[in-house]
């Protein structure tokens, strides 16, 4: 890590993941907490449940993120408030996206998976970079375990391409239980070579009967 | 570019001037303002509870040109008087009957002047405003609630707000995800939904023509005839092309050309 006076961020680890069904969507994430060499808790959530069928989970920053999804549960809020209904997926990922890019020259330290159901009940994910760029895909891992993790869901769930035509749907053909178990699969797979993932592994699935979570052990070490 | 910059700062010269001049005879009259018990202010109440310029703003609209809206179950329709008063006047040029986004349009009644600032700076910029946040189009009631927000920020003193209210009603037609609506608004800054309505200086008329005529069954082309056919009744002029509009939101917003309002006259 740097040693500049200035450096305001820190990495507190974990890996996020999302997989769209075609009528639910599996969220998950690791709930390791870390700085440096140490760990700080096993116990830390990094999901956020932002309206009944969006969920968003985020790993980098815990400071930033914890003001992130704060942020957006107000702003669902002040919307529900407002319109008189609850936020959909997709507009919550334009929210997102704009909050992400209002702070494009002093970031929030957070890489975002955002899924759920869209107005329809097809299953989406969303996937951003720190500043708000994003993207409606099939499938997507973020935060320190994602380049051990992206290539193996590449392989098992690698949707057709988006130039294609006729457009082809990027939601993936599975099960909602085997999606689950590719997520522990994989999960468990990431906790082997990635010292920042580990400890608990949280799921979330959300369908049309609602929010389901699970909690499943990983490797402590 | 060097003789129009002289005139032009002459004139903003002036504006500053006067403006300047503004203030220091309000600040004045806020001074004395204790003395002044008697006259109400523009927008606090009258001893026996009444905003009158609320209430004379509702007066001036009962001079502007008719505008009639129904609601269908397949959209709703919108047709407005365009009182071209001389044969010079380019008929294109009046525009009563509004866009806001693609899913609402909205016909106005009233000062046109006052409407244009409401439906610019309130609808369409809050309305835009919203796809920029959410990606999706603003429900019609919250987008109506935004426009109804801006009509009571009237006063005086402050230096942010307009000196009276807006003078125009609006018939807002839209159309979301649960189905087509028809809202009524007014210089109090309330709004009601309705079936049909009419506004304007035949709104008396038009009003009592659409209790008789409208029913829930009706569809977008009926409705369309009973529109035209009320506001010929209102109109002092015979009905052509070229001194109505008519719109529909079903359920995007299409304002007619002078061949299809052709067509629904030949319907009359």
């Amino acid at each position: 890590m740097s040693r500049r006076g200035d450096w305001v961020y820190e990495n507190n680890g974990g890996t996020c993941v999302a997989i769209a069904g075609a009528d639910y969507c599996v969220v998950a994430a690791d709930t390791r907490l870390s700085v440096g060499y140490s760990i700080l808790t096993r116990d830390h959530s990094k999901i956020c449940d932002l309206a009944d069928k969006c969920v968003l989970a985020s790993s980098g920053f815990q400071g930033d993120i914890k003001a992130l999804h704060k942020n957006l549960a107000a702003r669902e809020l002040l919307y529900q408030h407002q319109h008189n209904k609850r936020m959909s997926c997709p507009a919550m990922a334009q929210l997102l996206s704009n909050t992400l890019y209002y702070k494009r020259f002093f970031p929030y330290y957070a890489f975002n998976v955002l899924g759920g159901l869209d107005s329809e009940g097809k299953g989406c994910v969303f996937t951003y970079d720190a500043v708000g760029s994003y993207e409606r895909t099939g499938y997507s891992a973020q935060g320190t375990g994602s380049t051990l993790i992206m290539p193996v869901l590449d392989n098992q769930l690698k949707s057709p391409s988006p130039l294609l035509l006729p457009a082809r749907d990027a939601v993936t053909p599975l099960s909602e239980s085997e999606a689950i178990d590719l997520v522990k699969d994989v999960f468990a797979s990431a906790t082997e070579r990635d010292i920042y993932t580990g400890d608990k592994l949280e799921i979330v699935v959300i369908n049309k009967a609602g929010t389901k979570r699970e909690y499943i052990e990983l490797r402590k070490d | 570019m060097a003789d129009r910059a002289l005139p032009r700062t002459a004139a903003l010269a002036c504006v500053l001037r006067f403006n300047f001049l503004g203030k220091q005879k309000r600040r004045e009259e806020r001074e004395r303002g204790a003395e002044d018990g008697v006259r109400p202010r523009v927008n606090t109440f009258s001893p026996e509870g009444r905003l009158f310029q609320v209430e004379y703003a509702i007066e001036a609209i009962k001079l502007g040109s008719t505008a009639i809206g129904l609601k269908t179950k397949d959209g709703v329709v919108l047709a407005v008087e365009k009182r071209v008063t001389s044969p010079l006047l380019e008929p294109s040029s009046v525009e009563k009957i509004m866009e806001i986004d693609e899913h609402i349009g909205c016909a106005m009644s009233g000062l046109i002047a006052d409407a244009r600032t409401l439906v610019e700076h309130a609808f369409r910029v809050e309305t835009q405003n919203h796809r920029f946040s959410y990606g999706e189009p603003m429900t019609r009631e919250s987008s109506t609630q935004a426009i109804c927000d801006l009509a009571l920020r009237f006063g005086e003193g402050d230096e942010e707000s307009m000196s009276r209210p807006f003078g125009v009603s609006l018939l807002i037609a839209g159309h979301d995800e649960n189905g087509p609506s028809l809202y009524y608004t007014d210089p109090s800054g309330t709004f009601w939904q309705c079936n049909a309505k009419a506004i304007g200086s035949g709104s008396e008329g038009a009003d009592s023509s659409l209790q008789e005529q409208y029913n829930k069954e009706l569809t977008l082309q009926e409705a369309e005839t009973i529109a035209l056919s009320i506001l010929k009744q209102v109109m002092e002029e015979k009905v052509t092309p070229n001194n109505v509009d008519i719109a529909k939101v079903a359920p995007k917003y299409h304002l007619y050309t002078p061949a299809e309002v052709e067509a629904v006259i030949a319907r009359l």
